[in-house]
């Protein structure tokens, strides 16, 4: 199975329940202040090969920022996987990553991401397996709860099982129906980054509004980098016994207030949605344009505060504040207008 | 003489899409033009339906138009959100009553193609793959189906089943062991359903204008005919148009006609 783009053991390691629960065996127990630098977290705990699982849903509460820092440490041989894993498609058009675990790539409406569709067709990476969200979730969730597979009725008689080398097909051995379902494996990725609203120096953290499929991953992965927007008081926590993921999954904690642009961050601040539109339309149609734009974006950029000065300074960072609050109908939104210019290339 | 433009084709496919909703389900809601109809559902005809989102939002307070089904829109002062795995298992368990979903090729039994065209080993286009389709199309209890019809669009069969509809037709679906199924098709020329033997897709009601010739060459397929007189769905009312343009999609994102 393996090959130049994904080995047989980073194959197998996706569902090495052994491995994963040696690893956590071994992780530090004592609860020490993880509070580190975004850069020392991603060169400490991101290493060349492993398997990275995209957290938030692509780019709502996603770490983009620690992607970009990501790229900027120049990681290989990466493997992606995620439900939704939308960011993949620079990962892999950056050379950064050679090999993902497929649910969905692209943004919605927005038009479908052309680097993906390049990147495959150019033999730059490789869709090593694929699936649906669903399936993908129960796979993060079978490993949170120590299960080692779920049975599912999603992907039956669906040709994704043809592209999936982990997943069977039997009839049900118990009930007295025994029909067919699929068995899910429980899936163990190597490492996430997970953007918070809030954790504390220790790692325990509080997601506002969707979890997606975090919390499982937490429990998942064998390594996990918190960012936050703010590193409160532990008591805080305590207080609203409000944690979804407790410090002992956690390996580093990064204070980073606007990590998740330029996506969104609930509570926080709404898309730079011309950035997103900019991307899909105007920059991964042409090969060209990719290298220009994350110069811009990314290599040229030290860290968010120099990537908000970008996108437009305190007058994007407080538009972006007010769209969110509106939207989260926590102000009067009756003058908030959501109109924006669409980013529409002359060629379309 | 009316003074309200008459609908668009997209207007028109978001109108149909709102009739498949009544009033007081849970409606499973995706991104784009199903977001457009259940939204409009939701202002006309159906005020009491409740909207879930593979996101995990569900039961948002009204707002405007989500850019994205993880948008703060879905899940604006929700009682609570669900995690992405509970969120579908919500279809599985019987509490969501219909969803719906696009798809770059339906097929004649209600199969979807999302992820390849051609094959994954002879590549044509690749497209962004299942996202929560396969999960919504294989558990939900009715699935309408929504796309631009177009005999390429709507081939004999899928280059790669995505999503499950019908299968080969017949009991095929049930016997594979698959919950629900898809229940319409909505497109521009009509509203389309499944004949209940054959699982093979019919023609329920085509849109003002259209004709049962003019729907057969926009199929790569033979179209089944409803018994008797074909019925010509009735255009949308000049209130629902108004509400539609000036409440539901006000900037136009998704019913505007490319090019106008």
């Amino acid at each position: 199975m393996g090959d130049q783009y994904i080995t047989e053991e980073q194959m197998q390691r996706l569902v090495d329940f052994k491995g994963a629960r040696e690893y956590h065996l071994n992780k530090r127990r004592d609860k020490v202040d993880k509070r580190m630098s975004l850069s020392e977290a991603i060169a400490e705990y991101v290493q060349d090969g492993d398997i990275l699982a995209e957290t938030g849903f692509s780019y709502v509460r996603a770490p983009l920022q620690a992607y970009f820092e990501i790229i900027r440490q120049k990681k290989k041989n990466l493997v992606g996987i995620g439900s939704p894993m939308s960011n993949c498609s620079y990962f892999m058009a950056l050379g950064i990553m050679k090999a993902i675990h497929l649910s969905y790539i692209g943004v919605e409406m927005r038009g479908n991401d052309k680097n993906f569709a390049r990147v495959i067709k150019t033999k730059q990476a490789k869709i090593a397996s694929i699936w649906s969200h669903g399936s993908m979730a129960l796979g993060f969730k079978a490993a949170q709860l120590g299960a080692p597979f779920i049975a599912s009725k999603q992907l039956l008689a669906s040709d994704i099982l043809k592209q999936n080398p982990y997943v069977e097909v039997i009839d049900s051995p118990v009930g007295k129906d025994k029909d067919p379902v699929c068995l899910i494996p429980a899936l163990f990725p190597d490492v996430c980054i997970i953007h918070v609203q809030k954790a504390d120096r220790y790692g325990n953290a509080v997601i506002d509004g969707p979890a997606i499929n975090d919390i499982a991953l937490a429990a998942a992965c064998r390594r996990v980098i918190l960012t936050a927007e703010r590193i409160v008081p532990e008591m805080a926590i305590r207080e609203d016994t409000s944690a979804s993921i407790p410090f002992w999954y956690v390996d580093a904690v990064v204070d980073l207030p606007y990590g998740a642009l330029p996506g969104c961050c609930p509570g926080h601040y709404y898309w730079a949605r011309e950035w997103w539109e900019w991307l899909v339309r105007c920059v991964t149609p042409r090969e060209e344009n990719i290298d220009p734009f994350f110069n811009y974006w990314v290599y040229t950029t030290k860290d968010q505060y120099d990537f908000i000065e970008k996108l437009g300074g305190i007058r994007f960072m407080d538009h972006a504040r007010q769209l969110m609050e509106a939207a989260e109908a926590n102000i009067d939104d009756s003058n908030v207008s959501f109109a924006y210019q669409e980013v529409i290339p002359k060629w379309d | 003489m009316s003074k309200v433009e008459p609908a668009n084709p997209l207007e028109l496919l978001a109108y149909n899409i709102s009739l498949q909703i009544e009033n007081g389900q849970i409606v499973y809601v995706g991104t784009g033009l199903p977001m457009v109809g259940a939204l409009l559902a939701a202002k006309t005809h159906a005020p009491n339906i409740t909207m879930v989102f593979e996101s995990g939002g569900q039961d948002p307070l009204e707002g405007g138009m989500p850019w994205s089904v993880g948008c703060p829109f879905t899940f604006r002062k929700s009682p609570m959100v669900q995690e992405m795995a509970p969120s579908f298992g919500q279809c599985t368990l019987g509490y969501v009553d219909i969803a719906f979903q696009g798809g770059a090729q339906i097929d004649m039994y209600g199969n979807v193609n999302t992820s390849v065209i051609g094959s994954y080993e002879n590549l044509k286009a690749i497209l962004p793959g299942s996202g929560g389709g396969n999960d919504i199309g294989s558990l939900t209890e009715k699935s309408v189906l929504v796309g631009l019809q177009t005999p390429e669009r709507f081939p004999e069969k899928v280059d790669f089943i995505t999503t499950p509809g019908y299968l080969d037709g017949g009991d095929s679906r049930e016997k594979a062991g698959l919950i629900g199924g898809p229940s319409a098709v909505v497109t521009q020329c009509g509203i389309f359903d499944f004949e209940p033997a054959s699982k093979r897709m019919r023609i329920k009601g085509l849109n003002p204008g259209m004709t049962v010739e003019i729907t057969q060459a926009c199929t790569g397929f033979e179209l089944l005919l409803p018994e008797g007189e074909v019925p010509i769905i009735p255009a949308p009312s000049d209130e629902v148009l108004e509400i539609l343009r000036r409440d539901v999609d006000p900037r136009r994102v998704f019913t505007k006609m490319p090019g106008t």
